[in-house]
C-alpha cells in the first residue's frame, strides 16, 4: 500500500534540521571534521553534531539520559516535528500512532562510560543504573515518552539497515490495521565501540571519505537522527510524497563482508521494485549506501549495473554526513525526499576521480532534474539489506 | 485482530535443552541440566566463532523449523532481546576502557543485534527478510506481534526467536536474572501448513497490565529473565491448548493471545526432520 509521508526532519553533521542540511548540499559543504571526539585518539574524520552533550532532555525523562537520547531530543525539536506529531495525534489519537525506531548501538556510549567508572566492587555506580538505557530499546522508549505517542513501540537494530527497515515495518503495521500512522525514526551517536570496532576491521579512513573515488580507502563514522510520519493517505491530504515500496533481504554470505556479486542487494532492490510497481527505468534517482569502503562501492555499483541504465542518476551522500550506521537509512531516505521536493539531485561529494573499474557511473556534481521516483539503499553487517522507493503523490 | 498458526517451537536453557525436555519439566520432571549447547545447524568452524547468544538463538530456531518440517530458506526471521549480547558489550566496554585498539574484529562484528539472524541466514542459505528488534522487558510480545503481522501481510512463515543472556557482573544490579534463556516460535499464515500445533488470534488494547507470574520451573530460577516470560505462552500452548492470555506490550498497551488447539502434538515422535540442502 502507498503511505503518505507527513512531517519529516533530519539532524546530522551536515546540518541540524532540513534547512541547514539543504544548504550544505547546495553549497557542497561537508559536515565532516578531523576526529575531535573526547577520549578517542584515532586518526580519522568524523561526522559529529555540535553541542549534543549540552542538550537538556525533558526532566521527567532524566532516567533515560544518554548522548544518544540527547541527540534524539535535539532532532525531534527541528522542523516542527513535535508539532506535526501532536497535530496528527489530536486528529486520530496518540494510541493509533506507532513508534518504530532504528538504531545500531542504541545508548551503548552510556554503558562505555559506566565501565570507565566501575566501583571497587566491580559494579557500575548508581548514576549509571539505568536499565532501559543499556537496552537496545532505549531510543524507542525515549521517543515514545518524549512525544506522548502510545501506540505499539519497537526498536529495530539490524546494523546499518536499521532505520530503512522501520519504513517496511511501519508499512506492514499500517496496512494490517494495527495502527493508522507511524512515527519512524533512526538514531546513532558517536561512541568508542563503533570507532574502535570499525578501526579493528581496518575500514576507517584517515582522510575525508571518498565514495566511489578510485583512491577511496575507507569510511568516516558519523552520528545523526531522522524522523518521518507515515500514515494512510486520507489522513495526510496535503502530503506530496509517498512511500511506494520496500524490499528486505539477507546476503547469507558473511557477517561483515558483503556478497561479492551483490546478491542480497539485488534481491532487496528487486523486491522494492516489485512491491512499488515501479520499473527500474522509471527510477530517476538512487541515494546509495556508498560508504567509501573498497568492497561496498564496488559491489553496489555491480548490483546497480544489473538493474539500472545510466539515465538513473545515483550518488552517495556519505561525504556530507559520514556513515551514521543505524541512522543512515532514514537520513538518506530524507535526503532522497528532499531531492524529490527540490529537484536537486546531490552529486557525490568528494568523488574527484571516479573509479573507472566500477560497473556503474555515479553522479559527481549536483544536477537539477525533477524526480518522480526516488530510491535508497541500506546494507548492514550480518548481510542485512533494505531498499526503499518513494514517489510523488500527484505523479 | 491477527490470526496465525503456530507450526513449530523451540526452547533452550541450562535446565532443558529442547521441547521434549521442557514438556517433561512442565510435568514435574527434572529436565537435563548441563547438556552442552552444540547447534548442529551451523558449521563447526562457525560454531567455534559464534558467541553463546548466537548459539542459543540458532539452536531454538532450528528446533522450531524441524518441528514444523519446514525448509528454513523460505522463512523470515524476527530476533528479539532487551539487552542483546550483553556479554560482548561487557567485553567491548572493558577493552575500550583499557586498550581500545585491541578490540577483536570478530567480536566486534558479532556485537550487532542481528548477529544471530546473520549466522542463521548463512547456515540455511536464506535470503528471506531478517529483523532484530527490542521492546525492552516486553521484547517477546512486540516481536510475536510483529512476526504475526509479517506472516499475514507478506504471506510467509516467520520464525520469532526471543532470548536474554545472563547479564555481565557489572550490570547485575541492573537486571534481575542470572541464567540465559531462549525460545523460538514459528508462525505461519492460516492454512499454510496442513497440521498446525495451535491457531492463535492476537489483539492489542490500550491498557497497561503487569506481566503475569511465570510458572515455577524446578531447578532453575528464570524469574526476572525477560525472555523467559514467553514460558507462559509456551506452557499454555502445550498444556491448555484452549486459553486466553494477556501480556504487556508497553506501559500503554497490552497484547491478548487466544489459543485454539491445532491438530498435532509437539512431541518429537510425531514429526519428521525436514530435508536440508547440502
Amino acid at each position: 500500500m502507498r503511505l503518505a509521508i507527513g512531517s519529516y526532519t533530519a539532524t546530522s553533521a551536515a546540518g541540524v534540521g532540513l534547512a541547514s542540511l539543504q544548504e550544505s548540499i547546495e553549497e557542497r559543504r561537508s559536515g565532516l571534521r578531523r576526529n575531535d571526539l573526547h577520549g578517542c585518539d584515532l586518526d580519522t574524520w568524523i561526522g559529529r553534531v555540535d553541542g549534543v552533550e549540552d542538550v537538556s532532555i525533558p526532566p521527567h525523562l532524566d532516567y533515560l539520559l544518554s548522548r544518544n537520547n540527547q541527540l534524539a531530543w535535539l532532532g525531534l525539536q527541528q522542523d516542527g516535528m513535535l508539532q506535526g506529531i501532536a497535530r496528527l495525534a489530536d486528529q486520530i489519537g496518540a494510541d493509533r500512532i506507532a513508534v518504530i525506531m532504528g538504531t545500531s548501538t542504541s545508548s551503548i556510549g552510556r554503558t562505555e562510560e559506566a565501565y570507565t567508572q566501575l566501583l571497587p566492587s566491580g559494579l557500575i555506580s548508581d548514576e549509571f543504573r539505568q536499565p532501559e538505557v543499556h537496552s537496545l530499546h532505549s531510543p524507542g522508549l525515549f521517543v515514545s515518552e518524549a512525544t506522548g505517542l502510545t501506540g505499539p513501540c519497537m526498536t529495530i537494530s539490524t546494523a546499518c539497515s536499521s532505520s530503512a527497515k522501520v519504513f517496511a515495518t511501519a508499512s506492514r503495521w499500517i496496512s494490517h490495521g494495527l495502527v493508522d500512522a507511524a512515527l519512524v525514526g533512526g538514531i546513532d551517536s558517536l561512541c568508542m565501540s563503533i570507532l574502535y570496532g570499525f578501526n579493528s576491521l581496518e575500514l576507517v579512513s584517515a582522510r575525508l571519505c571518498r565514495p566511489f573515488d578510485e583512491r577511496r580507502d575507507g569510511i568516516n563514522i558519523g552520528e545523526g537522527c531522522g524522523y518521518a510520519l507515515l500514515a494512510r493517505e486520507e489522513l495526510l491530504p496535503e502530503a506530496e510524497l509517498a512511500l511506494l515500496g520496500y524490499g528486505e533481504s539477507v546476503d547469507a554470505y558473511h557477517m561483515s563482508h558483503p556478497h561479492p556479486e551483490g546478491e542480497g542487494a539485488v534481491i532487496a532492490i528487486d523486491r522494492a521494485l516489485e512491491r512499488s510497481g515501479v520499473s527500474a527505468e522509471r527510477v530517476d534517482y538512487v541515494n546509495l549506501h556508498g560508504t567509501a569502503s573498497q568492497a561496498n562501492d564496488r559491489i553496489e555499483a555491480h548490483a546497480l549495473a544489473r538493474r539500472f541504465s545510466e539515465q538513473t542518476l545515483v550518488s552517495s551522500t556519505k561525504a556530507w554526513t559520514g556513515h551514521a550506521l543505524g541512522a543512515a537509512g532514514i537520513l538518506e531516505a530524507i535526503i532522497t525526499l528532499q531531492a524529490m521536493r527540490t529537484g536537486l539531485n546531490p552529486g557525490t561529494l568528494n568523488c574527484e576521480q571516479p573509479d573507472p573499474e566500477l560497473a556503474f557511473p555515479v553522479l559527481t556534481e549536483n544536477v537539477r532534474r525533477p524526480i518522480n521516483y526516488g530510491m535508497t539503499n541500506s546494507f548492514g553487517f550480518g548481510g542485512n539489506n533494505a531498499t526503499l522507493i518513494f514517489g510523488q503523490i500527484n505523479d | 485482530m491477527t490470526d496465525v498458526d503456530i507450526v513449530g517451537l523451540g526452547v533452550w536453557c541450562e535446565s532443558f535443552s529442547n521441547w521434549d525436555e521442557f514438556c517433561s519439566v512442565l510435568e514435574g520432571g527434572s529436565g537435563a541440566a548441563g547438556s552442552a549447547l552444540k547447534p548442529e545447524v551451523i558449521a563447526p568452524n562457525e560454531r567455534r566463532r559464534a558467541p553463546l547468544s548466537v548459539k542459543m538463538a540458532v539452536e531454538v530456531m532450528d528446533q522450531a523449523c524441524r518441528m514444523a518440517a519446514l525448509e528454513p530458506s523460505g522463512i523470515a526471521t524476527v530476533f528479539a532481546s532487551a539487552i542483546g549480547d550483553m556479554q560482548i558489550t561487557d567485553y567491548m566496554c572493558r577493552t575500550l576502557a583499557d586498550a581500545p585498539r585491541t578490540i577483536s574484529p570478530t567480536r566486534f562484528h558479532n556485537s550487532v543485534h542481528n548477529a544471530a539472524t546473520g549466522y542463521w541466514s548463512i547456515a540455511t542459505q536464506s535470503h528471506s527478510p531478517a529483523s532484530a528488534v527490542s521492546g525492552y522487558s516486553n521484547s517477546a510480545w512486540i516481536a510475536f506481534l510483529d512476526g504475526a503481522i509479517q506472516a499475514v501481510e507478506e504471506n510467509i512463515p516467520v520464525l520469532v526467536a526471543v532470548q536474554e543472556v545472563a547479564p555481565p557482573a557489572p550490570l547485575q544490579p541492573v537486571y534481575e536474572w542470572t541464567h540465559p534463556f531462549a525460545a523460538a516460535i514459528l508462525l505461519a499464515p492460516v492454512g499454510y501448513c496442513s497440521s498446525p500445533i495451535a491457531s492463535v488470534r492476537l489483539s492489542v488494547s490500550g491498557d497497561s497490565i503487569e506481566s503475569p507470574q511465570l510458572p515455577q520451573i524446578p531447578g532453575i530460577d528464570l524469574s526476572g529473565n525477560f525472555a523467559a516470560r514467553s514460558i507462559s505462552l509456551l506452557a499454555a500452548i502445550e498444556k491448555e491448548r484452549d486459553a486466553e492470555l494477556r501480556f504487556p506490550l508497553s506501559r500503554y498497551s497490552s497484547l491478548s493471545i487466544s489459543i485454539a488447539p491445532g491438530c498435532r502434538t509437539t512431541r518429537s515422535g510425531s514429526w519428521q526432520r525436514s530435508p536440508r540442502q547440502p
